[in-house]
């Protein structure tokens, strides 16, 4: 049995960082704010294929070639372009990745927002959910089957890291670990800086009880969009990153079983808290990378059974078994004080 | 302050309301009787912008409001409590009553994550909030659970809570409804202290009849989606048709 | 696009449809008894097909035997998957969100143990060995026995369902609890009978839907996930209560995803992988723009009546 340590690390440490922008993503939007987002996948989608429009088209603009069309005969040739600029020209590779996070947030914070205004002539609770799952089913459906994104159901490849320019492949993974790493670290500082603010409460009163926040002059509507936007920007940052690792774009990754994943992630660390979703997060991923590599054995080493489909029997009885016997999950929401009441307790003293 | 003009509501073929007219003139209280089923709550939820009147004219403070939204009837400030205590329980008291402060920049997303740019106005508030909780004796509770406070004190945190916003008038949905007489005749004195002193306006809907007559300057009488009497307490006391309505069926 | 095509997405039309009436109407109730929108329903079918493909490989080829061993199975499970998952969550008072977000793994675990079953024994894309006859032919449409197995059948047990609803004890009790769950507990319903014995029937339909669809096309581990958005759009359009109404929804699906994908093809050029899309499209429109579906076109038919 010959697994590289190394190598597995370093996947695990970055898959790691993009499980936690999606968990805190997820988590900001249900559970603090109470939006049930069954169709994640579709914002971090849009990432994804935001990172196929921009290195496709961008990078050779940036990098002073001529457009060369992705898909169809001339697709070879694209390719080859794509990888000559990413290993040649590190100021074009860096920039380009950067416009890209950059588009892919403001594009996916957009659709985010507007998606809950939609939302709000929903009758029943869980249309919501239901929406969202179908409307991103949908979207995947005509990208795939519809040329000029990326390329139908071929999908584009060679959409590499921003660090191919180092000539050492381990050094430019550990690099791109460590960005992915800071960026899911700087998410979690801004989503704790956010939660236990007076927006945080107001978030918490509109998951409580909508109609009494709004017979207290509060817009449900515009907050839910407000978080809407952050968590789906989030989600298209995250999507741009899970490209770049994987190195292609197809639609075939961004279904409904990512979304589940996300979700048992935040159930399990336990809903509300962004530590829980940090750590729903790695235990999930984790398990995920084990089961990837148990499959890989098994394949290997000639044993009939299918590992992979266990992995979601597990994730699913997971689900279930926290859901039934741990509902808060592991770390659940500590009620944590605003500042007002440090405050109020000062008072209390100099009284 | 108020003026209801013609109020009609139609559920599914049920007239709930057929043609209610009121008037509540500034700095009065004025309550609102009548048997269950006559339509009170339904009225007040259309004043208060939670469900659209079929038919009819609202007006506040010269403001139209028939079909405004619950949130900009607040911000106008015509204020609500509920029947049953509509606290947030799974936050404190702190937090419940500075939850309608209007204009808290720290509940914009874009400045909510830098503390700088809103820990002053923070303070203030929670100041007022200290002074307001303090009028109805919860200062010391401002850390618990709003759960777990007793009935009574919940109902002394909501009215708390809808004075925050500096509201011009209040619409109070049975505000001592299960509490103890001794409690309740605390709430009403508050009450009337605050129409005194600060000058807000108050229409009460209300059960306990001989408490509410001490306490308000004229009264409406409701039964089967109209206003049947209107009058100072002493006249409603005094009048038959309205025993008749209450006690008589 | 010749007559002998449109007849063909017709006739696919009407089988298909008549599927998806019959699981929808189990969705249906599911959501009005027991007030779950179960994602599970999928694999019930699924695994209805499964059964059926087993039996009629090793057992017997009767339909009957194959079709009833699906339903029995197949209520079982759904049965299970009450007692085991939804009940005890229902009790701790989870929210909707979570018991959707429960159905759905409990219909993953279901898939993939099938997906496992379905690899050990190679038992993808297979389809229920019903022996093939053609019992009509013209210049212009074949109707084989498949056809003659697949329609009545699921129309026949839709108005066996309704009839149930309206004219027994079980049927009143269930529309009961359908119309006000405290009022029928207070008036002495046996709720725990009642729901168990939904489950089973639910089940059991699904199952049985399960089996003919895996007669009229193959079987896999998907089968169920790839019907259920239609189904639930067939539900959607019939309001989630409305019997008349699903069934119209669920023609109106099969006749959309059919024959006016035929029609788009032939005449627009849309390609045909855009099938998947026609349910989600009307599950959005009907959801922002009619929620309550045919419910109000047709009369006396809120609440599970008729």
């Amino acid at each position: 049995m010959n697994i590289d340590l190394t190598a597995t690390l370093i996947a695990l440490l970055t898959y790691f960082g993009i499980a936690a922008l999606m968990a805190i993503s997820l988590n900001l939007e249900y559970g603090v704010a109470g939006i049930p987002n069954f169709g994640q996948a579709f914002f971090v989608s849009i990432g994804a294929y935001t990172a196929a429009i921009t290195y496709t088209r961008l990078l050779p603009l940036l990098a002073g070639q001529s457009f060369i069309n992705p898909c169809g005969a001339t697709l070879a040739q694209a390719l080859q372009l794509r990888s000559d600029i990413m290993r040649t020209m590190p100021a074009v590779a860096l920039g380009n990745f950067v416009i890209t996070l950059l588009i892919a947030a403001v594009v996916g914070g957009i659709i985010g927002y507007l998606t809950s205004y939609v939302i709000l002539r929903l009758k029943q609770e869980w249309y919501l959910a239901l929406v969202l799952l179908v409307g991103g089913e949908t979207v995947r459906i005509f990208v795939r089957g519809y040329e000029p994104v990326i390329c139908a159901s071929n999908g584009i490849s060679g959409i590499a890291g921003p660090f191919a320019w180092i000539g050492n492949t381990q050094a430019a993974s550990i690099l791109f670990a460590l960005l992915v790493l800071l960026l899911a670290a700087a998410t979690f500082w801004y989503s704790q800086k956010l939660v236990r603010s007076p927006f945080g409460r107001l978030l918490k009163a509109v998951r409580e009880n909508e109609q009494v926040a709004l017979g207290l002059g509060k817009n449900v509507a515009r907050v839910r969009a407000q978080v809407m936007f952050i968590g789906s920007a989030i989600a298209a940052i995250a999507g741009v990153l899970f490209a770049l690792n994987l190195g292609f774009v197809s639609t075939n990754d961004y279904v409904v079983n990512m979304t589940l994943d996300v979700w048992v992630m935040i159930v399990l660390g336990g809903l509300g808290s962004s530590r829980g979703a940090l750590l729903g997060a790695l235990i999930i991923t984790v398990l995920d990378r084990l089961t990837a590599i148990t499959a890989i054995q098994f394949n290997r080493s000639g044993i009939e059974l299918e590992f992979n489909y266990v992995r979601y029997i597990l994730f699913g009885m997971i689900l279930l078994l926290v859901l039934r016997f741990r509902p808060q999950g592991l770390l659940p929401e500590t009620p944590f004080t605003t500042p007002a009441h440090d405050h109020l307790v000062q008072e209390s003293a100099n009284a | 302050m108020l003026e209801v003009q013609d109020l009609r509501k139609e559920f599914d073929g049920l007239q709930a309301l057929d043609g209610v007219s009121l008037t509540v003139p500034k700095g009065q209280i004025v309550g609102l009787i009548g048997p269950n089923g006559s339509g009170k709550s339904t009225l007040l939820n259309i004043i208060a912008g939670t469900i659209p009147p079929t038919s009819g004219q609202i007006r506040f403070d010269s403001h139209d409001i028939t079909r405004s939204s619950a949130d900009d009837i607040f911000k106008l400030g015509l204020a609500r409590g509920y029947q049953d205590a509509s606290l947030f329980f799974q936050m404190t008291v702190l937090d419940n009553t500075l939850l309608p402060v209007k204009q808290q920049r720290g509940e914009h997303p874009w400045y909510a994550p830098w503390r700088r740019v809103w820990n002053a106005e923070e303070q203030t508030n929670a100041t007022s909030a200290s002074q307001r909780l303090s009028q109805v004796n919860l200062r010391s509770h401002f850390n618990k659970r709003a759960s777990d406070l007793s009935g009574g004190q919940m109902k002394l945190l909501e009215m708390a809570r809808s004075l925050m916003g500096s509201p011009k008038m209040l619409l109070l949905d049975e505000p001592t409804a299960g509490v103890a007489p001794a409690l309740a005749l605390d709430i009403f004195r508050h009450i009337d202290t605050l129409c005194r002193e600060a000058g807000i306006t108050f229409l009460i809907v209300e059960h306990r009849l001989e408490m509410l007559f001490e306490f308000t300057d004229s009264v409406y009488v409701m039964h089967m989606g109209r206003v049947m009497a209107h009058g100072t307490p002493e006249e409603i006391e005094a009048d038959a048709a309205v025993r008749e309505v209450y006690f008589g069926e | 696009m010749t007559v002998t095509l449109l007849i063909d997405s017709l006739l696919r039309s009407l089988q298909v449809g008549s599927l998806y009436a019959l699981m929808a109407i189990g969705l249906t109730l599911t959501m009005n008894v027991v007030r779950l929108p179960n994602f599970a329903h999928a694999e019930y079918i699924t695994i209805g097909a499964y059964t059926a493909l087993v039996v009629s490989l090793g057992v017997s080829s009767n339909p009957v035997i194959v079709l009833g061993a699906a339903f029995i199975v197949t209520a079982l499970v759904a049965l299970a998957s009450h007692l085991t998952v939804f009940r005890p969550l229902e009790k701790q008072r989870t929210s909707t969100y979570t018991m959707l977000l429960a159905s759905f793994a409990v219909g993953l675990i279901l898939r993939y143990i099938l997906f496992l079953l379905a690899d050990t024994f190679e038992l993808f894309d297979k389809r229920i060995q019903i022996p093939l006859e053609i019992w009509y032919r013209s210049n212009v449409m074949i109707l084989t026995n498949i056809f003659f197995w697949v329609v009545p059948s699921s129309i026949g047990l839709v108005i066996a369902l309704s009839l149930l609803l309206n004219y027994t004890p079980l049927g009143r009790e269930m529309r009961a609890l359908a119309n006000n769950f405290d009022l029928a507990r207070a008036i002495g319903i046996r709720v725990n009978r009642v729901v168990n014995l939904t489950w089973l029937l639910v089940g059991g339909l699904a199952g049985v839907a399960g089996a003919l669809l895996g007669i009229y096309t193959s079987v896999n581990p998907l089968t169920g996930w790839f019907a259920i958005l239609p189904v639930f759009a067939a539900a959607i359009l019939g309001g989630l209560s409305s019997f008349p109404g699903t069934i119209l929804g669920a023609y109106l699906v099969a006749l959309s995803e059919n024959t006016i994908m035929q029609i788009l093809n032939s005449y627009l050029g849309l390609d045909f992988s855009f099938k998947t899309a026609i349910p989600f499209v009307i599950i959005i429109l009907v959801l922002l723009f009619r929620p309550r579906g045919f419910t109000e076109l047709l009369p006396g038919s809120r609440g599970l009546q008729r």
